[in-house]
């Protein structure tokens, strides 16, 4: 059965490598918004800087293609590989892998600020801000987020109801006791936690590229609608599969049904992604010649090009200059909780894998038997 | 409108702002009667703090170029007081205005050109 999680786990990592590469390497960076988190500059392709930033950008993009093709290499051959303990971890530590290539993109970030500093380019301090569209534009529509959360709350008590036997479909269910619960309640999770996302990239500060208003409107209302009918499609998504998977689970329950059902939800979240990144792609490609204005250089204030430290600005999100979505401001007082929840989680995670691992009780966290199924049989027999 | 705000300059922020606000009803940007953003969607949008737009807005409400209420928000004055007169702190800036000029050897119908063109 673990061959599963090899599976799932292999079709996880191989695209997100490779995604990571093109977003965060373009072949042709001179023709991007931002290079390596430092924003794009005429001057940066004029004399010897051209040469100096063509000599960085291939040789971070050299360092990250190496990464890129090790994790690669490195997930084929731990698919083929035997289910053990050691996999379990060696996995876990690939997908922390994956981030390597956050080394070569901090590197190239590094050295074009310093280049920056060389060519004396300096717009530090310049905010812009659209009077007519501030806090106008936005692109989510509420209901459409709200009521596939509670269709997924509705099959998450419809299989409270089923596991308890107060609702009885079947003579006898297919799976597991409380594992219809289980489920229902991990995806209702996942549900929700999609829509605070939603609501934060819905109220991302609007992005000032024109003197033309209408212009900035437009730019911002087709970036924000990407990201709220990406986000809507998601918790459609959750909620019709959930339903549907769970009604089948009642009555049939095998490795095939597992199988396909983990690799069609992969898939569906995969292609909700691509399509969103695809979409948002093309707006930033269509206003590109609409850009007029000199836009603001906040360039010192990402760290590396991937965190977000501005004292002086009093937003808590704002958009990632590394990959794609939404990061937080760490000098923001509930930015500087998140990141430290968020790397401990990461470091404590990491830890109790590797502990797991030395110590032999990694089969805890066998999808066979997971660690919660004794605790869930002991209170099925009670029921 | 766009406004531009600068973080070093010697100007306080609540002044550039009112100065850009004051700019664009002149030049016919902002209109009699047009929404401004609220307090905190602006001081949002910028980045900075509520206070500094709240001081923006109640400068520019006393001076007369906008009203406010509750209900409706921060609106530009569709009538804004004419008093044909310019204030004693104007006169005392378009007096330096116009010394920096004339040291910098700017002419006098070179400046008067200036003011045509702005007013």
């Amino acid at each position: 059965m673990n061959w599963i999680v090899n599976l799932v786990l292999f079709i996880c990592v191989v695209p997100s490598a490779v995604i990571m590469f093109l977003l965060g390497f373009p072949k042709n960076p001179e023709k991007k918004k931002m290079i390596f988190g430092v924003r794009n500059n005429p001057r940066f392709h004029e004399g010897e800087a051209a040469g100096k930033v063509l000599e960085i950008t291939a040789s971070c993009r050299k360092a990250a293609l190496i990464i890129t093709v090790f994790v690669c290499l490195m997930s084929i051959v731990l698919l083929f590989l035997p289910p053990t303990r050691f996999t379990v971890l060696a996995w876990t530590l690939l997908v922390y892998a994956l981030f390597l290539v956050a080394i070569p993109f901090g590197k190239g970030n590094t050295e074009l600020k310093s280049l920056k500093k060389q060519l004396g380019i300096t717009r530090k301090g310049v905010v812009y801000a659209d009077l007519t569209n501030t806090s106008a534009v936005h692109g989510l529509k509420k209901p459409w987020l709200i009521l596939p959360n509670a269709v997924c709350l509705a099959v998450s008590v419809f299989a409270i109801l089923a596991d308890t036997g107060v609702i009885k479909i079947a003579e006898t269910l297919a799976c597991e006791r409380g594992a219809l619960t289980l489920m229902s309640q991990s995806f209702l999770f996942l549900g929700i936690i999609i829509i605070p996302i939603a609501f934060m990239m819905d109220n991302v500060k609007n992005a000032v590229i024109s003197k033309d208003s209408n212009i900035n409107a437009n730019y911002n209302r087709a970036k924000k609608k990407c990201w709220a009918d990406l986000l809507v499609a998601t918790s459609w998504a959750n909620a019709l599969y959930v339903a549907v998977y769970t009604v089948l689970c009642m009555f049939i329950y095998n490795d095939i049904v597992l199988v396909t059902g983990v690799l069609v939800y992969t898939l569906i979240l995969v292609s909700c992604v691509a399509i969103g990144v695809k979409t948002q792609m093309t707006v930033e490609k269509r206003y590109e010649r609409d850009t007029d204005l000199e836009l603001l250089d906040d360039d010192d204030y990402w760290i590396l090009g991937m965190f977000y430290f501005n004292p002086n600005d009093t937003r808590l999100n704002v958009e990632k200059r590394f990959g794609y979505g939404g990061t937080v401001n760490i000098a923001h007082p509930a930015g500087k909780v998140i990141m430290i929840v968020t790397a401990v989680l990461l470091l404590a995670t990491i830890g109790f894998l590797i502990w797991a691992a030395v110590s032999g009780n990694m089969d805890m966290l066998s999808v066979n038997e997971p660690f919660w199924g004794p605790a869930i049989r002991t209170s099925g027999q009670n029921l | 409108m766009i406004i531009k705000i600068d973080e070093y300059s010697d100007v306080p922020i609540y002044m550039q702002i009112r100065n850009q606000i004051v700019m664009g009803i002149s030049s016919g940007e902002l209109k009699g009667g047009e929404q401004l953003p609220t307090v905190r969607a602006l001081a949002l949008e910028i980045g900075i703090n509520t206070m500094t737009v709240s001081k923006t807005y109640q400068l520019l409400k006393s001076e007369g170029y906008i009203m406010t209420d509750r209900k409706n928000g921060a609106r530009v004055r569709e009538n804004i007081a004419r008093s044909g007169v310019l204030s004693g702190e104007n006169k005392t800036e378009l007096r330096r205005i116009v010394s920096e000029a004339r040291l910098s050897g700017v002419s006098k119908s070179e400046l008067k050109k200036l003011i045509d063109e702005f007013y």
